[in-house]
């Protein structure tokens, strides 16, 4: 007999199911089961059925076990990945990803633990999940040090513009981040190997922050959005930039605003207005070939 | 004394960082703020990337950069392409359209063209603003 051949060939057929304690029975597990799964079975049956098919993978290695757990806890990662489909990503690579905190939730569950899977399990995959997000958004490995730093260096900015009433010096930032001044010019330069891909998109894990898109960070849309359409040459790569990059190429380029300024004015943050900055110049530079020098036939001028 | 650096890189887009890395670290020196560092970095890559287009033949791109009066001085080329220098200094600039000359007058207190033997390089003059 080998440990595989107590295992029911339908995991979810639980009068098959042997126990430990004996043989699932309906009046040990009291006459009101909880509410049924997506499956139909009720949680403390759930529960059973994992805690057994961990034991035969923990105990036994049993890969089929583990398979099964995995099989049937797909849903759930589903479910989680479905709460951040809508950040740029794929919805099926983050399955993909939720699918490895899963794994490695069933691989490091600890059977004498009193926990539920689901309990040990979820914050495993919404962990992988967010550290998916976070290290995808940058294009370059950036030392997780940096990456603290640059976004320290972010809210930093943001304290002592008002404060200062103008923009800090490196000196400045370096003092209020507790940081070397070469420290902070690196880690600077660290945010410009980040994408800032979408309104959607995680804002760059700032703590506490990490479910809000940087649509929640935008105040209304300014009228003045408009106006730049009326005053700045149009040319077809300004139609691949959104409102708000052609509002920000024209405070910063026609009105001469300063970038943090401008962070005040749209209601992000300077290092953000800096690199959509950056990137809406290369969206135009990608779109006619060379931002600095369009094809004057492709210009066209408002009422042409 | 005299403190220009000479930097020499691959006239291929890539190359930019360490111009980068060298100019923040003059800009710091210099106290220049995270805005107007900003503004340099943009310039300098601007001008870098035209001048990658345009010189046909530039397998390197020059550049000195010097911090001696109070201002960071960053000074391209030489270059040859009458076409780049055109876009820098147009002979009627177009001041509705986001061209070369208008992203670099933006970002910097002054950009010249100074005429270098046969050939021409760009001065670009960052000055740390009022700290009052």
């Amino acid at each position: 007999m080998t440990p595989y051949d107590d295992l029911p060939s339908d995991p979810l057929d639980l009068a098959a199911l042997p126990d430990e304690e004996g043989p699932l029975d309906e009046e040990e597990e009291g006459p009101s089961l909880p509410k049924p799964d997506a499956q139909g079975r009720g949680r403390d049956e759930s529960d059973k059925l994992d805690r057994y098919l961990l034991r035969r993978y923990h105990l036994y290695g049993d890969r089929k076990a583990r398979e099964q757990l995995i099989t049937m806890y797909l849903p759930l990662v589903r479910s989680l990945a479905r709460r951040y489909a809508s950040r740029g990503e794929h919805f099926d690579d983050l399955v993909q990803v939720g699918a490895i905190g899963l794994i490695k939730a069933i691989d490091r569950f600890d059977l004498d633990r009193g926990v539920e899977l689901t309990t040990y399990a979820t914050p495993n995959i919404v962990g992988e999940i967010k550290r998916y997000f976070r290290d995808k958004g940058w294009s370059v490995r950036v030392p997780r040090g940096l990456q603290e730093l640059n976004i320290r260096l972010n809210k930093v900015i943001d304290e002592l513009v008002p404060k200062l009433q103008r923009s800090p010096t490196i000196a400045e930032l370096a003092e209020a981040a507790n940081a070397t001044p070469e420290e902070v010019l690196e880690a600077l330069e660290t945010s410009q190997a980040y994408n800032s891909v979408s309104l959607q998109a995680a804002p760059g894990g700032e703590d506490g922050d990490e479910d809000a898109g940087l649509i929640d960070y935008l105040g209304v849309e300014e009228e003045a959005y408009d106006i730049t359409e009326d005053r700045t040459t149009l040319a077809p790569g300004f139609a691949k930039l959104d409102k708000r990059e052609r509002y920000i190429l024209h405070l910063r380029f026609f009105e001469g605003l300063t970038q943090s300024q401008i962070a005040e004015r749209v209601g992000i943050s300077q290092m953000h207005v800096s690199r959509l900055i950056r990137r809406s110049l290369e969206k135009l530079r990608e779109e006619i070939g060379d931002v600095d020098n369009p094809d004057p036939s492709l210009l066209a001028r408002p009422g042409e | 004394m005299s403190r220009t650096i000479r930097l020499e890189v691959a006239a291929v887009p890539s190359a930019f960082a360490p111009i980068r890395l060298v100019l923040g670290g003059l800009g710091a020196r210099l106290g220049l703020s995270v805005d107007e560092l900003d503004d340099v970095f943009l310039a300098t890559e601007a001008l870098f990337r035209a001048a990658i287009s345009e010189e046909k033949d530039m397998t390197r791109f020059r550049m000195e950069l010097c911090a001696d009066d109070g201002t960071l001085r960053s000074v391209a080329g030489p270059f040859v392409s009458a076409t780049l220098r055109q876009r820098i200094a147009p002979a009627a600039p177009d001041v509705g359209c986001l061209d070369l000359c208008r992203v670099l007058h933006a970002t910097c207190d002054d950009v010249r063209v100074e005429e270098a033997a046969g050939a021409y390089r760009v001065v670009l003059v960052k000055a740390p603003g009022d700290r009052a």
